[in-house]
């Protein structure tokens, strides 16, 4: 069994450990104490500089998903099937956590918690997609089957990422305009202070994105020892 | 518009979801750590 499965995280994952929680440090203090209080909104809108990243991390663990679906389809190497699975794990948290900060952000400035416009619904798509693959992968025997079954859905899942970011600018949707990329310009329709709190914001969120994949694929890995140790128990008896 | 009571709710799903979803992963990585000593030591047994 290799020795990096039996410890706790090495140095590297310290760093990076380290490094996480000093930037989400920074990004704390500049949510609550740096970037100044929205005119219109107040404070309730010092939500997206959470909500806005948590997006982030979900499409981009979902991104992820879908390389590593592809490679694995491609290679069929059970390494790409493990950074599949775990980030569509960390994906489904994070965009759970978008379904909630959204409405939570929502009722006080729309009235109301949720509105079936484009870009919640297709949001609560592929979160549910997402669940389904979850669920595909805990409810069916462990097999090269399960894995491709999987890898074919992770990668249908992704094509719906792009239609939430075009959902604002194809339909008239009650969810607001992209202002970090609009078509003014990058952050143009932004305060600074605000575009660089969400940067640190977005820096921290994707820092814990490899920290926790570094945590979820060694759990993966661990599965599979267990499994083979007892497959090797159940033969030697 | 204040609303702290929003934005505390939101902050306290996100971090507190942060928290448990680290929590849950370690609490996992255990049990398999100790399942895997558990085998090791019977195949160890056994082999003997």
């Amino acid at each position: 069994m290799d020795q990096d499965l039996e410890k706790e995280p090495d140095e590297e994952s310290t760093v990076l450990i380290w490094l996480t929680g000093i930037v989400f440090f920074a990004a704390i203090a500049a949510i609550f104490i740096i970037v100044p209080t929205e005119k219109t909104e107040g404070p309730i809108q010092r939500i997206m500089y959470l909500h806005i990243p948590s997006a982030w991390l979900a499409f981009f663990a979902f991104f992820i998903v879908f390389i590593s679906s592809i490679l694995f389809l491609w290679k069929k190497e059970r390494e790409w099937d493990i950074y599949a699975h775990a980030s569509a794990e960390i994906g489904v948290v994070f965009c759970s956590l978008v379904l909630i900060t959204g409405p939570i952000w929502a009722k006080p400035i729309w009235g109301t918690w949720w509105v079936w416009d484009a870009r919640l619904t297709s949001t609560l798509i592929l979160w549910l997609i997402y669940v389904a693959y979850l669920m595909l992968r805990s409810q069916t025997d462990a097999g090269s089957m399960r894995a491709r079954y999987a890898a074919v859905l992770g990668i249908v899942g992704f094509l719906n990422i792009p239609f939430i970011h075009f959902s604002v600018l194809w339909w008239r949707t009650f969810h607001p305009q992209p202002k970090v990329i609009s078509s003014e310009g990058f952050g143009k329709g932004m305060d600074t202070s605000m575009l660089a709190t969400l940067g640190v914001s977005l820096c921290a969120f994707t820092l814990l994105y490899f920290l926790l994949m570094g945590q979820r694929i060694r759990l993966e890995r661990l599965k599979d020892e267990v499994d083979r140790l007892k497959r090797q128990k159940l033969y030697s008896s | 518009m204040d609303n702290f009571g929003f934005l505390f709710a939101a902050n306290a799903f996100v971090w507190g979801g942060i928290i448990y979803y680290v929590f849950t992963l370690k609490q996992r990585s255990r049990n398999l750590e100790k399942d895997l000593e558990l085998l090791k030591e019977t195949i160890d047994k056994e082999s003997q």
